[in-house]
C-alpha cells in the first residue's frame, strides 16, 4: 500500500481537525472492505483515520421501550453471539452467523459494513427490516438518515465525504416478531450472492402486519419492496402472497453477473421470499 | 509516518517501529519472523494469516500493525509450550489434519479462537468456525476431526 | 527369543514433517529469511491475448535507484518446453496470451521493484486472437503460432496447426463400424468442461542466486526439480549441472508447479545481479492471471450397446483447450488416448483427442490429467444407455467392466483390479441399490415437495504411465553422526512422500524411524542428465528404496559376516541390531557405526545409491503403460427445484490402491480428492472474457470451504494387489477424483430428471434445465 498517516482521533473534536484540511481522508472502521482499495490504489488517502477510539463507538445499549443502540465500531462478530441481539433483534442475529466468516466478522464494523453500499450487503437487509437509523457526524452537522433512505444506487450511500456514522438505533419491536433472511449463494459460505431477501412481520391477534421485505441482489442497491408488504397486511392466502410476489417482481431491476444471469436471480428471489413469507405465515398457525 | 507500538506476542512484550500502511502480516513475518503466518491472498478471503488479536481470530493481512498497539497476539509458534506440543497440534499429527500444510497455521489459530469459546464444539460448529480457512488439499473433513479429538484432550 | 518388531507396513503412520508444519517451522516459498544483499523480483505481465507489442522507457527502469538488473525479450530471446519449446521465457516481438512476461526486474525492495515496472510504458497492436477451440479449429481462423514448426521439436507432434491442432493422438481396436452395425442401440452426446485453476494456497516463488562458478542456485517449491532443471538449463544454454534445484516442501502443486512458468525467469535474473540472491513470490492476483490454467474440454461420445446389455463399440473425440502452449499438456493427451473408452472392456473403439492452440493462458494438467473430463463424458453416457435399454445401472456396468485378463491394448494384460469391487462398495455406502427401474421418477416426495434426492455413481480407471524418464533414484548413507539420511529425488507435494520413505526404510532396515532423516529434494544430489518422475511416486520411488535398502542391509551385514567369521545367511537387523540366529550374538547398530567412526583405516562406507527405472519401451504409448488406478464414486444429493440448489448429502469414494501401506493416509488422499472434486464439480470455472482471465482472487474464483462439504463423506479403501508394485501397492495421486464429477451429475439426473452435460454443475444450469423441460413437457 502506498504511505499515508495513520490517525486515531480519541474525539470528534480531535478528527474535525484532520476532516477540515485539504487532505484526502478515507475513514478506517474494520478495513475490510478499505484494504481491498488501498491495495489496488483505487484510493491513495493521505489520512487513515481510524473511528474505533471515538467514544461511543462501541456502546450497546437496550431497552425496551427505546430500541437498540449501536455504536458504529461494534463488530458483525457481536451482532452474531450478542444476548440482546439474540433476544431482541433475531432476523439481525440470524443473518449475521451467516454472514462471511469469523475472521471477517471480527473486524468489520456496523458503520463500516452499512456504508459499503453493495447491492450485495447482507447487513443492509435485517437493518432496513428493523427500521434502522444511522446517526451521523460531519464537521457541519449532525443527523439521522434511515437506512431505508442511505442507498442510492451504485455503490452510493447519502453520506457526505467526511460524515462518519456514529451510531445505529433500531427501534424496539414486540416479541412476537418473525423474521428470516434467505439467500442463494453460488459457495455456500455466502461467497456470489444470487439473491437475498430478509422478511419480517408482526403478530397481532390472527394477523400478519407490519410486513418488512429486504432485498439483495437484484436491484443496484439493497431496497425494501413497500409494494409489496402492502399487499401482504393481515392473515395473507395464496393468491394475495402472489400478487405481492408479482409487486416484488415489478419493482425490482437485476442485472446480469457472470454467475447468474438477471432472468435467473428474479426466479430465486421468487423462490426464497415464497418461502420466507410462508415460514412467517407458519407462526401464526403453530400459536 | 512510524510509530512506536507494544504489544505482546506469543506471551513477549515487544516494542517496535511500524509504518502506518504496513499490515500486521508484514510486521509479522519480516520483523519479527513469525513465518507460520502466510501470504494467501491479500483480501481476506483465505485466512492464511489468520492470528488471534485479543483472542478473537481475524486475517492479519486486513489488520494494520499500528492497530495492533498494546494488543496480545497468538500465532502458531506461541502454541507448544516448554511441556510439548499443543493438543491440537497433536491432534492434528495423529489424524492427518496436515497434507501440504500451508493452510495449517491458520486452522490452528481458528480452531484454537473455537476451543476457547466452546470446549467440547459440534462437527456442525467447528464446519462454521473454519469457513473462513482454504485449504486446496481438500483436508477439511480429517482437519474437523482433529480438532474435534483435540477438544476432548485435557491439557 | 529374538522376535521381530511388528509389522510397520500397513499401520497407521502420522506424517513426520507434519510438526514442522504446524509450529511455522517449515519454510515456503516466501518464508525465506531476507539477508541484507538479498534482490526481489517483479514481473510485467501481459495485458493482451494477441498483440504486437513495444516497450519504452526501459532505460529509466533498468537505471532507476535502486534497480540491480532488468530484462526484456530484447535481452533474452529465448523459448521453454521439454518436448516442444512453444513458449517464449519473455515475449520478443508478439504475446500470444494475456500473462505472458514482458520483463523483470530485481530491485533493494519488492517496492521499488514495483515502482521501477511502472516506468516502463507498453503499446500493444492488437492481432486477430483465437479465444475457443470452435473458432480455433475453424476455416480461415487466425492461426495462433504460424511459425510453429520454427520450434525446436515441433517435428516431434502429430500438428496441423493451420488449423491450430497442436498435437493429436488417436487409439483404435477392432472396428467400430461393424461394432456399430451390432448395436441395438446407438448414443451420441456432447459434453464440455471449463477451464480451472491450480490455485494451490502457496503462490510460485522462490531464491535464486548465481554461484562464483557461474551456476545457479534455485530455492525452488516445485514438484518437479528435475524436470525444471532440465528445462530451465535448456532454455538458458547452460549444461544442466550448472542449474541447480533445492526443493524442501511445496505448499500444493496439483501439477501447477511442474512446468516452467515463472520459474525460468527468475534464474535467468539471477544470473544478472552478479551473485545477489533474488528472491521472487508471486501475489494471488499473478498466480491465477501468470502462471498456467487446467485445459478445458469439448468432447462428443458416441457409444453402441445390446439391448442385452453388451458395449460394442465406442467413438470419442476429446478436444482440449490448451491456450497458448502445448508442452505441458502433452502427457494429458497420453493418458486422455488410453483411458478414454472409460473402463470397460469395449471390443471395437475409436479414441482421438487433440490439444488445440488458442490465444489464452497455457494449460497444465490439474490432477487427473484429463482422466476426470473423460469420466465427466463417458459416466453421463453409461447411465444414459441404462435408461435407454432398462437396464440397472450397476449391472450394465459390472458387465461390461474390464476385468484381470482383458488384453485391451496390444502388449498390456489388464491386470487384476478392484473395479468390481469399488463400483459395489459405493452404492452400498451410500445404501443405495438401483433396480432397472431407478432412473428419474416424476412422483414428488412426501416431506419436501420442492427438494428432490437422487443418487448416482460412476466408475472410473486412470492409466499409470511410467516412461523411462519416470524412474527413481535413492541414496542412503548410514554414519554416526547423521545415521540413516536418506536422499530421494521426488518432492512432498503434501501427499507424505518423506514420510512413506521413512516409513518403509525403517520396515526394511528394521530400525527405529528416530534414526531416519530425508534430504530436501536437491538435484545436485544426483547426474546433471537424471530426469526422476514427479507423479506416481510410490511406485517409482518405492521401487528404488526397495532396491537401496536391500542393497544397504547387505552392506551391513557383509560387514559383520566378516567381523564375526560367520556365513551371511545366519545373520538379520532386528530393532537396530544386527543379530546371528545362530551364534545368538548381537551387535548394535550404533555400537558398530561407533566403532566404525574410530577405526579409520578399516572404515567400510555404508552407503549405497540404487536406481529404478520403468522397462523399457518400444516408444508406442502402450508400452509405456504401467498399470491402471481403479476408482468409483456413488452421490446421495438434494436438488432445489426451483432455484437449482445443490446439496450434497452423501458422497462415497473408493479406490483401489493394491495395499495400503499407510491406511489412514490414503483414506486423508481419498477424502481430500473428494472435496477438490466438488469444488471443481459444483464451484469452479476459470472465465477469460476476450482472452483476459476474469479470476484475480478467490472472490472471483471461489474454491470450496468448510460449508461446501457433503454433509456425509464414505472414504473407502480398496486392495486388489498390484504384483508388479511396491509390496504390491499402486499410486493413488491424481487418480483419485475420477468419477466424482458423473456421479453428482447421474445423481442429479435422478433426483429431478435433467442432465447436465457442462461442467461446472451450476445451480443455474440445472434451473435452465428445468426450465426447458418444463416447456417440453407442456
Amino acid at each position: 500500500m502506498k504511505a499515508f498517516d495513520y490517525i486515531r482521533p480519541q474525539s470528534l473534536e480531535e478528527a474535525e481537525g484532520h476532516l477540515t484540511q485539504e487532505k484526502r481522508v478515507n475513514i478506517l472502521g474494520g478495513g475490510v472492505t478499505l484494504f481491498l482499495e488501498l491495495q489496488n490504489n483505487d484510493l491513495t488517502p493521505d489520512i487513515i483515520l481510524d473511528v474505533k477510539a471515538l467514544p461511543g463507538f462501541h456502546d450497546i445499549r437496550y431497552h425496551h421501550n427505546h430500541g437498540l443502540k449501536l455504536g458504529a465500531a461494534v463488530n458483525l462478530q457481536h451482532l452474531a453471539t450478542g444476548l440482546e441481539i439474540r433476544r431482541h433483534y433475531p432476523l439481525l442475529n440470524q443473518t449475521a452467523q451467516e454472514l462471511a466468516s469469523p475472521q471477517i466478522r471480527n473486524r468489520a464494523t456496523i458503520g463500516g459494513t452499512l456504508a459499503w453500499a453493495s447491492p450485495v450487503s447482507e447487513l443492509a437487509a435485517p437493518m432496513l427490516c428493523y427500521d434502522a437509523t444511522c446517526h451521523t457526524w460531519s464537521p457541519r452537522r449532525t443527523r439521522t438518515i434511515p437506512v431505508n433512505e442511505l442507498y442510492l444506487g451504485d455503490f452510493k450511500t447519502a453520506l457526505e465525504p467526511d460524515e462518519i456514522i456514529t451510531h445505529i438505533h433500531l427501534p424496539s419491536f414486540p416479541a412476537r416478531t418473525y423474521g428470516i433472511y434467505q439467500r442463494q449463494t453460488v459457495r455456500h459460505d455466502g461467497r456470489r450472492m444470487i439473491a437475498g431477501a430478509a422478511t419480517l412481520a408482526i403478530r397481532k391477534h390472527h394477523t400478519l402486519t407490519n410486513w418488512r421485505i429486504a432485498v439483495l441482489g437484484v436491484d443496484d442497491r439493497p431496497k425494501r419492496i413497500p409494494e409489496a408488504e402492502a399487499l401482504l397486511e393481515g392473515a395473507p392466502d395464496e393468491e394475495i402472497i402472489h400478487l405481492a410476489l408479482q409487486a416484488v417482481q415489478e419493482n425490482i431491476h437485476p442485472q446480469d453477473v457472470v454467475y447468474a444471469r438477471s432472468d435467473y436471480r428474479r426466479a430465486v428471489l421468487n423462490a426464497l421470499l415464497q418461502r420466507s413469507i410462508h415460514s412467517i405465515i407458519s407462526n401464526l398457525q403453530e400459536s | 509516518m512510524k510509530h512506536e507500538i507494544q504489544f505482546i506476542i506469543n506471551g513477549h512484550a515487544r516494542s517496535l517501529t511500524v509504518e502506518s500502511q504496513q499490515t500486521l502480516l508484514e510486521v509479522l513475518r519480516e520483523d519479527l519472523r513469525l513465518t507460520s503466518v502466510k501470504h494467501g491472498c491479500s483480501t481476506g478471503e483465505c485466512g492464511a494469516c489468520s492470528v488471534l488479536l485479543d483472542g478473537e481470530v481475524v486475517n492479519s493481512c486486513m489488520v494494520l500493525a499500528v492497530e495492533a498497539a498494546n494488543t496480545e497476539i497468538l500465532t502458531a509458534e506461541g502454541l507448544a509450550t516448554d511441556e510439548g506440543l499443543h493438543p491440537l497440534q497433536k491432534s492434528f499429527i495423529d489424524h492427518h489434519g496436515v497434507q501440504c500444510g500451508y493452510c495449517a497455521s491458520g486452522m490452528l489459530i481458528s480452531a484454537k479462537a473455537l476451543l476457547n469459546r466452546t470446549s467440547r464444539p459440534h462437527e456442525e460448529e467447528i464446519r462454521e468456525a473454519l469457513v473462513g480457512n482454504l485449504c486446496r488439499c481438500g483436508a477439511y473433513a480429517d482437519i474437523i476431526k482433529s480438532i474435534q479429538v483435540a477438544s476432548r484432550a485435557r491439557r | 527369543m529374538i522376535s521381530r518388531k511388528p509389522h510397520v507396513i500397513g499401520k497407521p503412520f502420522p506424517l513426520i514433517e507434519a510438526q514442522k508444519k504446524l509450529t511455522g517451522v517449515t519454510c515456503y516459498a516466501g518464508d525465506e529469511k531476507i539477508v541484507p544483499d538479498m534482490l526481489h523480483a517483479r514481473i510485467l505481465f501481459s495485458e493482451r491475448p494477441s498483440a504486437r507489442f513495444w516497450l519504452s522507457n526501459v532505460d529509466a527502469a533498468r537505471n532507476h535507484k535502486g534497480v540491480a538488473a532488468l530484462l526484456t525479450g530484447q535481452d533474452l530471446a529465448t523459448r521453454m518446453g521439454q518436448t516442444i519449446l512453444d513458449r517464449e521465457m519473455l515475449a520478443v516481438e508478439q504475446v500470444y496470451f494475456a500473462g505472458q512476461p514482458l520483463a523483470i526486474i530485481a530491485a533493494e525492495t519488492p517496492e521499488i521493484a514495483e515502482e521501477a515496472l511502472a516506468l516502463i510504458q507498453v503499446t500493444y497492436e492488437d492481432l486477430p486472437a483465437v479465444l475457443d477451440i470452435e473458432q480455433a479449429i475453424a476455416p480461415g481462423s487466425p492461426q495462433v503460432h504460424p511459425d510453429f514448426y520454427d520450434y525446436p521439436g515441433a517435428d516431434a507432434l502429430h500438428a496441423d496447426p493451420a488449423h491450430n491442432i497442436a498435437h493429436s493422438l488417436t487409439f483404435s481396436r477392432g472396428d467400430v463400424e461393424q461394432g456399430f452395425a451390432a448395436a441395438d442401440v446407438i448414443l451420441e452426446r456432447s459434453y464440455t468442461a471449463a477451464h480451472l485453476q491450480h490455485a494451490p494456497m502457496e503462490t510460485h516463488g522462490g531464491v535464486a542466486q548465481r554461484q562464483p562458478d557461474g551456476s545457479v542456485t534455485m530455492w525452488m517449491h516445485v514438484q518437479a526439480p528435475f524436470l525444471q532443471r532440465k528445462i530451465i538449463a535448456k532454455a538458458l544454454h547452460m549444461d544442466p549441472a550448472k542449474v541447480r534445484i533445492i526443493t524442501g516442501c511445496v505448499g500444493g502443486s496439483f501439477g501447477g508447479k511442474v512446468f516452467v512458468s515463472v520459474e525460468g525467469l527468475l534464474a535467468a535474473i539471477a544470473l544478472q545481479t552478479k551473485g545477489r540472491p533474488v528472491r521472487l513470490l508471486l501475489t494471488r492476483e499473478e498466480e491465477f492471471k501468470g502462471v498456467f490454467t487446467a485445459p478445458a474440454m469439448r468432447a462428443h461420445v458416441k457409444m453402441g450397446a445390446t439391448k442385452d446389455g453388451r458395449l460394442t463399440a465406442i467413438q470419442a473425440s476429446y478436444d482440449w483447450d490448451v491456450g497458448a502452449s502445448v508442452d505441458a499438456a502433452l502427457f494429458h493427451l497420453q493418458s486422455v488416448a488410453l483411458a478414454g473408452t472409460g473402463p470397460y472392456a469395449i471390443p471395437n473403439a475409436d479414441i482421438r483427442t487433440s490439444a488445440i492452440y488458442t490465444n489464452l493462458l497455457p494449460a497444465a494438467p490439474l490432477r487427473g490429467l484429463g482422466v476426470s473430463q473423460v469420466h465427466w463424458a463417458i459416466e453421463q453416457h453409461i447411465d444414459e444407455l441404462a435408461e435407454i435399454l432398462n437396464l440397472n445401472p450397476i449391472t450394465l456396468r459390472q458387465w461390461n467392466l474390464v476385468k484381470g485378463g482383458d488384453m485391451l491394448f496390444p502388449s498390456f494384460i489388464m491386470h487384476a483390479n478392484g473395479l468390481q469391487s469399488c463400483g459395489l462398495q459405493v452404492i452400498d455406502a451410500i445404501h443405495w441399490h438401483p433396480d432397472a427401474s431407478s432412473h428419474h421418477d416424476d412422483a414428488p416426495e412426501p416431506d419436501a415437495p420442492k427438494k428432490r434426492i437422487g443418487q448416482g455413481m460412476a466408475n472410473g480407471w486412470s492409466p499409470i504411465i511410467l516412461s523411462e524418464e519416470c524412474g527413481s533414484s535413492i541414496s542412503i548413507h548410514f554414519d554416526k553422526e547423521n545415521l540413516c539420511n536418506i536422499i530421494v529425488d521426488g518432492v512432498d507435494i503434501g501427499q507424505g512422500l518423506y514420510a512413506f520413505v521413512t516409513q518403509l526404510a525403517s520396515f526394511e532396515l528394521n530400525i527405529p524411524v528416530e534414526w531416519i532423516t530425508v534430504e530436501p529434494t536437491d538435484t545436485a544430489n544426483f547426474a546433471p542428465d537424471w530426469e526422476a518422475t514427479y507423479h506416481n511416486l510410490l511406485w517409482s520411488t518405492g521401487h528404488a528404496l526397495l532396491k537401496a535398502t536391500a542393497k544397504m542391509k547387505r552392506q551391513i551385514l557383509a560387514y559383520v559376516s566378516e567381523v564375526w567369521e560367520e556365513p551371511i545367511s545366519n545373520l538379520d537387523i532386528v530393532d537396530g541390531e544386527v543379530i546371528s540366529y545362530a551364534s545368538r550374538r548381537r551387535y548394535p547398530l550404533l555400537e558398530l557405526l561407533e566403532q566404525n567412526a574410530e577405526n579409520e583405516n578399516n572404515a567400510p562406507v555404508f552407503s549405497v545409491t540404487s536406481v529404478y527405472r520403468p522397462p523399457n519401451t518400444d516408444g508406442s504409448i502402450e508400452s509405456l503403460l504401467q498399470s491402471f488406478a481403479s476408482t468409483a464414486y456413488a452421490a446421495e444429493v438434494q436438488v432445489d427445484e426451483k432455484t437449482g440448489g445443490v446439496t450434497i448429502l452423501q458422497l462415497a469414494a473408493a479406490a483401489d490402491v493394491g495395499h495400503a501401506l499407510n491406511p489412514e493416509s490414503v483414506r486423508a488422499q481419498i477424502k481430500g480428492g473428494m472435496i477438490q472434486s466438488v469444488s471443481f464439480t459444483l464451484l469452479e470455472e476459470m472465465i477469460f472474457e476476450n482472452g483476459i482471465p476474469q479470476s484475480h482472487n478467490f472472490r472471483d474464483y471461489p474454491i470450496a470451504t468448510t460449508a461446501d462439504m457433503p454433509q456425509q463423506l464414505h472414504p473407502i479403501v480398496v486392495e486388489v494387489p498390484q504384483q508388479s508394485g511396491p509390496y504390491g501397492a499402486r499410486d493413488l495421486s491424481h487418480h483419485v477424483q475420477v468419477g466424482a464429477a458423473p456421479a453428482i451429475a447421474n445423481a442429479i439426473y435422478r433426483a429431478v430428471g435433467v442432465r447436465i452435460r457442462d461442467l461446472p454443475i451450476t445451480a443455474q444450469r440445472i434451473y435452465d434445465a428445468l426450465q426447458a423441460k418444463r416447456a417440453e413437457e407442456a
